[in-house]
C-alpha cells in the first residue's frame, strides 16, 4: 500500500568487515577481550562497526515506520560478556555472505526490543508532566464549555490510540450561535490564561474543531454528533471523569 | 500530481467510489494538486442507494498520491494509489470514516477533522 524510503542505507559491508576483525581474535575467549581493550585504536574501530551492525539488524528485522537514528544503550557496547564472545567465535568460522540473516536474527533475539530508541524522545517523567499539564488544560476547557451550556461533554484520553494528540473534548451545542459562544469563550480563555491560540475552524460550523495541539475540541450540533459518532470511533480511549455536573442532552 | 482528468479513488464511506478531477482550487491556472489540496471533482462511479450519485460535482481533499511527498527530515512518503476524501463547502467530510493511512501534513493544512476520523496517520 505504501512505501517508505529512508536516507540511511543499510550498511551491508559492516557485517563482513566485523567478521574479519572477529576472525583474528577468535579462539582466545575472554583473554582476547582484555587484550583487545588495550588496543585503543582497534577497539574504537570495532566499536564503530559493531554499532553499524546493530543498526542494520534493527532495520532489516523491523520495518519500523519512522526515520530514526538508532541509539544503542552504552552498556551493550562495551561489556562483552561470555555469550558475546561465543558469538564472535561462531562467526569466525562461518562464511559471512551465507549466514548474515542468522546473525541478524540472533542479534535481534538478544538485543532486539531494547536496542533501538529514538533520539528525540523525552524521558518518561517529562511525558507524565506534559500529560498532567494537558489534562488540566482539557478539564478547564471542558468546564468553560459547560458554563456556556454545552451538553454531554466528554473528555477522552486518546494518547494511547493516536500519536498526534493527547486529549479530545467532545461537546454538543444546540445552535450555531451557541457553537459560536462556546468556541469564542474557549478561545478567549486559552489565549488569556495559557497563551495558546487554536487552529481549526474560525467560523461556527456544524462540526467546529479547535486544535490546540495536545488538546482537540470538537463541538457538534446534535445530528452531526450522531452522524460522525466520534465516541464510538474512539471507544477504546479512557474517559476522564469531570467533577462539575455534566448535563445530559435534553434534546436529540 | 493530480490534474484535471485524473481519476482518483475515494478513501471514505461517503458512497462515491471513483472521482475525476476537473479543477484544482487555489491559484488560477494551477497545474498540479498534491496531498492536502482541495479539488473540484465529478463522481464517476458511486455505490447504489447512497446520498451521492454519479455525475455529481463535489469538492474533495487529496489524501494519498502516487507522487512522492517529501518531508523536511528526508522522509519520503509514497502511496500505491491516488485517493481523495469528499468534503462539503464548509470542509466537513461527507463520509463518517476514512479508510487507509493518511499523511500528517493534512493536520497542518487544517483538515484535522479528516485526521481525527482516520485509522492511521503517518
Amino acid at each position: 500500500m505504501l512505501l517508505f524510503l529512508s536516507h540511511q542505507s543499510v550498511a551491508t559491508m559492516a557485517a563482513s568487515a566485523m567478521l574479519s576483525i572477529a576472525g583474528t581474535g577468535a579462539g582466545l575467549g575472554t583473554e582476547f577481550i582484555s587484550e583487545f581493550r588495550q588496543l585503543g585504536r582497534v577497539k574504537s574501530k570495532f566499536y564503530e562497526r559493531r554499532r553499524k551492525l546493530f543498526r542494520c539488524s534493527c532495520m532489516s528485522g523491523h520495518n519500523f515506520p519512522h526515520k530514526c537514528i538508532w541509539r544503542i544503550p552504552r552498556k551493550t557496547n562495551f561489556i562483552f560478556k561470555s555469550r558475546d564472545s561465543s558469538l564472535v567465535l561462531a562467526l569466525g568460522k562461518e562464511n559471512a555472505s551465507e549466514n548474515t540473516d542468522d546473525l541478524y536474527d540472533d542479534l535481534l533475539n538478544k538485543f532486539g526490543k531494547v536496542v533501538f530508541k529514538r533520539n528525540d524522545q523525552k524521558p518518561h517523567s517529562a511525558e507524565v508532566d506534559d500529560d498532567a499539564e494537558s489534562l488540566s488544560f482539557a478539564v478547564e476547557m471542558a468546564k468553560v464549555a459547560s458554563e456556556v451550556k454545552a451538553a454531554d461533554i466528554k473528555v477522552l484520553f486518546v494518547k494511547p490510540l493516536v500519536y498526534w494528540t493527547r486529549f479530545f473534548i467532545i461537546a454538543t451545542a444546540f445552535s450555531r450561535p451557541q457553537i459560536d459562544a462556546i468556541g469564542s469563550k474557549i478561545r478567549d480563555l486559552a489565549e488569556k490564561k495559557y497563551g495558546r491560540v487554536p487552529t481549526g475552524d474560525t467560523k461556527p460550523n456544524s462540526w467546529t474543531l479547535l486544535d490546540f495541539g495536545d488538546v482537540v475540541v470538537h463541538i457538534f450540533l446534535p445530528p452531526q454528533r450522531a452522524f460522525y459518532n466520534l465516541e464510538e470511533f474512539y471507544a477504546n480511549a479512557t474517559p476522564i471523569e469531570l467533577l462539575f455536573d455534566n448535563q445530559p442532552p435534553f434534546r436529540s | 500530481m493530480i490534474q484535471p482528468q485524473t481519476h482518483l479513488n475515494v478513501a471514505d464511506n461517503s458512497g462515491a467510489r471513483e472521482l475525476m478531477c476537473i479543477r484544482i482550487i487555489g491559484a488560477s491556472n494551477r497545474r498540479y494538486a498534491h496531498i492536502g489540496d482541495v479539488i473540484v471533482a465529478v463522481i464517476k462511479e458511486a455505490i447504489p442507494n447512497t446520498p451521492l450519485e454519479k455525475s455529481e460535482v463535489i469538492r474533495a481533499v487529496i489524501v494519498r498520491t502516487c507522487k512522492e511527498l517529501k518531508r523536511d527530515n528526508g522522509m519520503i512518503l509514497r502511496y500505491d494509489d491516488n485517493a481523495a476524501v469528499v468534503i462539503d463547502q464548509e470542509g466537513n467530510p461527507k463520509g463518517t470514516r476514512i479508510f487507509g493511512a493518511i499523511a500528517r501534513e493534512l493536520r497542518q493544512l487544517n483538515f484535522t477533522k479528516i485526521v481525527s476520523l482516520a485509522p492511521e496517520v503517518l
